[in-house]
């Protein structure tokens, strides 16, 4: 996260994408606890292909990110690939025929591609003997390497490690906007996003 | 304790701009100088510096670079300082709404030996739009 200075006119909301988005706060646990991403990157040793599953807005693109990163730092990952439409799936099938032998790629919103495209990655990947690495709000036919789950104590962790909101957020503020978006912690944050917004125009 | 497990000392930098207040209009020349502070100078391999705009706030997020430049290696023993000018583009203007944000700013990274590097934004106003209120609020 840069170091960045402003002036009055600004206010840096601590609760911008920029501040939150996979890579900026590290993974951590139901429990709010740093995950052991060693433990983590470990247990996909061996699985071909392996999920991370859990619902919206619950920290599966932040751990796959930091896995991803893992990799690379061992010389092991083939990219990170975040799927946002079906037809993404010819990126795909294209980055698993250009990986080596034994590297892994990380595949972000597996759930995006179709029953084929989804199948033919597979098949391509096990050919090339590349390990894929996916994120899934369900179980997806993969042995599930991480379930991942919201929670308050989490969402406390999260917002402990942003920014300085200088106040603005009290603790009942974070209780209340996970409740109200069902331990969606993205839809949570975008909430305290608003609501910063709101009481730093009041200054 | 093994030396790579010592904390870091982070750098402090400086940024002075020919506007006090940070307020340029579009068209108008960009000029500041900056310092970098609170580290030995040996150990900075590369000093990139860029003038940028970003959209912050709650979605997708944007990012055009105006100007960048990545000088030679600093001088052996020299303090870390440096100056540079441009003229800024009559878009996109600064803009502080409720729901995104467009930041204009000077970034300055750097790499030191091993990889690491540093990023400090140095944010100013491009234009006058006036800030974003919240309906029925004056």
């Amino acid at each position: 996260m840069p170091d960045t200075t402003a002036h009055s006119r600004h206010h840096r909301n601590p609760f911008a994408t920029r501040h939150t988005r996979p890579g900026a706060v590290p993974p951590l646990d139901d429990e709010g606890r740093p995950r052991d991403l060693v433990a983590v990157v470990a247990s996909l040793a061996g699985l071909p292909q392996a999920a991370i599953v859990g619902p919206h807005g619950t920290g599966k693109s932040t751990l796959l990110k930091a896995i991803e990163v893992a990799l690379s730092a061992g010389g092991r990952s083939a990219g990170h690939l975040r799927l946002q439409r079906r037809r993404d799936a010819v990126s795909l099938h294209a980055a698993i025929l250009r990986a080596r032998r034994g590297a892994t790629l990380c595949v972000d919103g597996w759930e995006r591609l179709g029953w084929p495209e989804a199948a033919t990655a597979r098949l391509l990947a096990r050919l090339r003997g590349c390990q894929l690495v996916v994120t899934a709000h369900r179980a997806v036919g993969m042995p599930t390497a991480v379930r991942t789950g919201g929670s308050l104590p989490l969402l406390e962790a999260i917002v402990d490690r942003l920014p300085d909101h200088g106040g603005l957020i009290e603790r009942a503020d974070l209780a209340d906007a996970f409740a109200r978006h069902a331990g969606n912690l993205r839809d949570s944050l975008g909430d305290l996003y608003d609501r910063f917004e709101r009481r730093v125009r009041r200054l | 304790m093994n030396p790579s497990e010592a904390p870091r000392r982070q750098p402090v930098v400086l940024v002075h701009f020919s506007m006090a207040d940070r307020h340029y209009e579009p068209l108008q020349t960009l000029a500041v100088r900056y310092t970098v502070e609170g580290i030995d100078p040996r150990d900075v391999k590369v000093v990139e510096r860029s003038v940028l705009w970003y959209t912050e706030g709650k979605g997708e997020e944007d990012l055009g670079v105006h100007r960048f430049e990545r000088p030679g290696a600093p001088a052996i023993g020299r303090p870390l300082v440096g100056e540079f000018s441009c003229p800024l583009p009559l878009s996109p203007l600064s803009y502080e709404g409720l729901i995104v944000k467009i930041r204009w700013c000077v970034r300055i990274r750097l790499f030191f030996a091993g990889g690491r590097d540093f990023v400090s934004e140095h944010i100013f106003d491009l234009g006058d739009v006036p800030v974003a209120a919240f309906p029925g609020r004056p």
